[in-house]
């Protein structure tokens, strides 16, 4: 990565973080509304707090996967066109502006996953073990997410259907991570091995990654 | 008869007489020890999914092959293709779910094939959505080749899913390194019997949709350049001031 790569990444996640910081998308939309998705699922399955410890990391994860892709639902909504021909022709590398899309995501989807996550443990009463895995699981989940998510944003760039479509676009491919996060915490509390499970997520990640990058310049052509 | 009427015939021809023969072969082929007479549902099932492995093979191939020479015919072979795995996938799974029932008294398990075969299903669902997203033909090819080869990367999963993950659904009957599992030779020629009949109605179902493909894109360009100015038609004569036609 030379340093021409570089700065253009860095100026695609400020100027996504600075949107995110005048607009509130993260903190004051998904956020909450992962929360409460949280808050409700007790609802509907009943109140018995044994089933609910039981039950909690797995509806977490569901909640960061599915609530976590309107953090990239959000940006292919706003972008238009006009931004999008105006950032090509300032000679943005495509393969940077992916980069620099997927960190920003990556970065709030973080911030998104720890605070649902303290709301879990609350709500949920989850035994929170092994937290340094833990830790890398949310990064690596967070990075995963925010890959598949900016490619789907870029695959429905400037289509009528775009913020609709991203959602079932990046679901069923973000179930291998959606898999390795689960199975992680349940290799942590039975102590088992949790190898496999990393190595999935790293897989699917890289291989996002790999795609992402590669088709990043026939997509801004199109 | 015409030449062109024979070129026309030969799907239907070629579908009858492999569809009749995976039929009989099917009908005649013994019932299964353990499964009695429902093991028959294996010579649909099977091919089903063996279709749906093919097929979304052929759309990575179609994918890779538009980004390289950027031809909208390897755009049409992709989304034909796609076309035809999500139908079949969907048969795969509705049939499994009956064969399920009565073997393991549920519609539905949380087996490692049943549920990747549906995520893969669900993925290329999108693929066709996404299609239906945009109207210039360059553009839609574009963007479902790039999830084309990423939703490729789901047919090893599914495949040895039932290696990798030794749950409820049975390993590869025919796909082994040590041979077809299935010792009876009526049994393994009426499933490959199927296995074919079900590739002869892909080729056939491939060159309509190619066809249709091509069609629609011919109409959908000129309905476009219809629509478009002319060069000039913006650039309308000025007036001419003091009121000639008045006077």
């Amino acid at each position: 990565m030379n340093a021409g790569f570089r700065s253009q990444v860095a100026a695609v996640v400020e100027r996504d973080l600075r949107r995110e910081r005048r607009r509130g998308d993260v903190v004051w939309v998904t956020i909450p509304f992962g929360a409460m998705a949280l808050f409700l699922l007790p609802l509907a399955i009943g109140v018995d707090t044994q089933l609910l410890q039981r039950v909690g990391p797995g509806m977490y994860w569901v909640v960061v996967m599915l609530f976590g892709v309107l953090v990239s639902v959000g940006r292919a909504s706003i972008e238009t066109d006009a931004q999008r021909d105006a950032v090509s022709l300032l000679g943005l590398d495509p393969a940077a502006a992916y980069v620099g899309r997927s960190m920003s995501a990556a970065g709030l989807l973080l911030v998104y996953e720890i605070v649902v996550g303290v709301v879990a443990v609350v709500l949920y009463n989850i035994e929170v073990i092994g937290i340094p895995w833990l830790a890398l699981t949310l990064v690596i989940t967070a990075v995963g997410l925010g890959l598949l998510g900016s490619l789907a944003a870029s695959l429905v760039s400037s289509s009528s259907a775009g913020s609709a479509l991203v959602p079932l676009l990046v679901a069923p491919l973000s179930v291998p991570l959606l898999l390795g996060a689960t199975q992680v915490y349940e290799g942590l509390r039975l102590g088992r091995s949790i190898l496999s499970w990393m190595l999935l997520m790293v897989v699917v990640t890289l291989v996002t990654a790999i795609i992402g990058v590669g088709t990043a310049r026939p997509l801004q052509e199109t | 008869m015409p030449s062109e009427i024979r070129s026309r015939s030969w799907p239907w021809i070629a579908i009858g007489v492999s569809v009749a023969v995976a039929l009989f072969l099917a009908m005649v082929s013994p019932a299964d020890t353990v499964q009695g007479e429902l093991v028959r549902i294996m010579y649909v099932h099977v091919p089903a999914a063996w279709l749906a492995y093919l097929a979304f093979t052929v759309t990575l191939v179609g994918s890779v092959g538009y980004l390289v020479t950027r031809k909208l015919s390897w755009d049409r072979v992709a989304a034909s293709s796609a076309e035809i795995g999500v139908y079949f996938t969907g048969l795969a799974i509705g049939l499994g779910m009956i064969w399920a029932k009565p073997t393991w008294g549920v519609w539905w398990t949380w087996d490692a094939r049943l549920t990747l075969t549906a995520v893969m299903f669900f993925v290329y669902v999108g693929y066709l959505a996404l299609r239906n997203t945009a109207d210039d033909s360059r553009v839609r090819a574009g963007r479902s080749a790039v999830l084309g080869i990423l939703g490729a990367a789901l047919i090893p999963l599914v495949h040895f899913s039932v290696v990798w993950w030794r749950t409820l659904h049975q390993p590869a009957s025919l796909l082994r390194p040590d041979g077809p599992a299935i010792q009876d030779p009526l049994i393994l020629w009426a499933l490959l019997a199927g296995v074919v009949a079900f590739t002869v109605i892909y080729v056939a179902l491939m060159v309509k949709r190619i066809e249709l493909h091509r069609v629609a894109d011919r109409i959908r360009d000129v309905e476009r350049s219809a629509d478009r100015p002319v060069a000039g038609a913006s650039v309308t004569a000025p007036e001419l001031g003091g009121g000639l036609g008045d006077e």
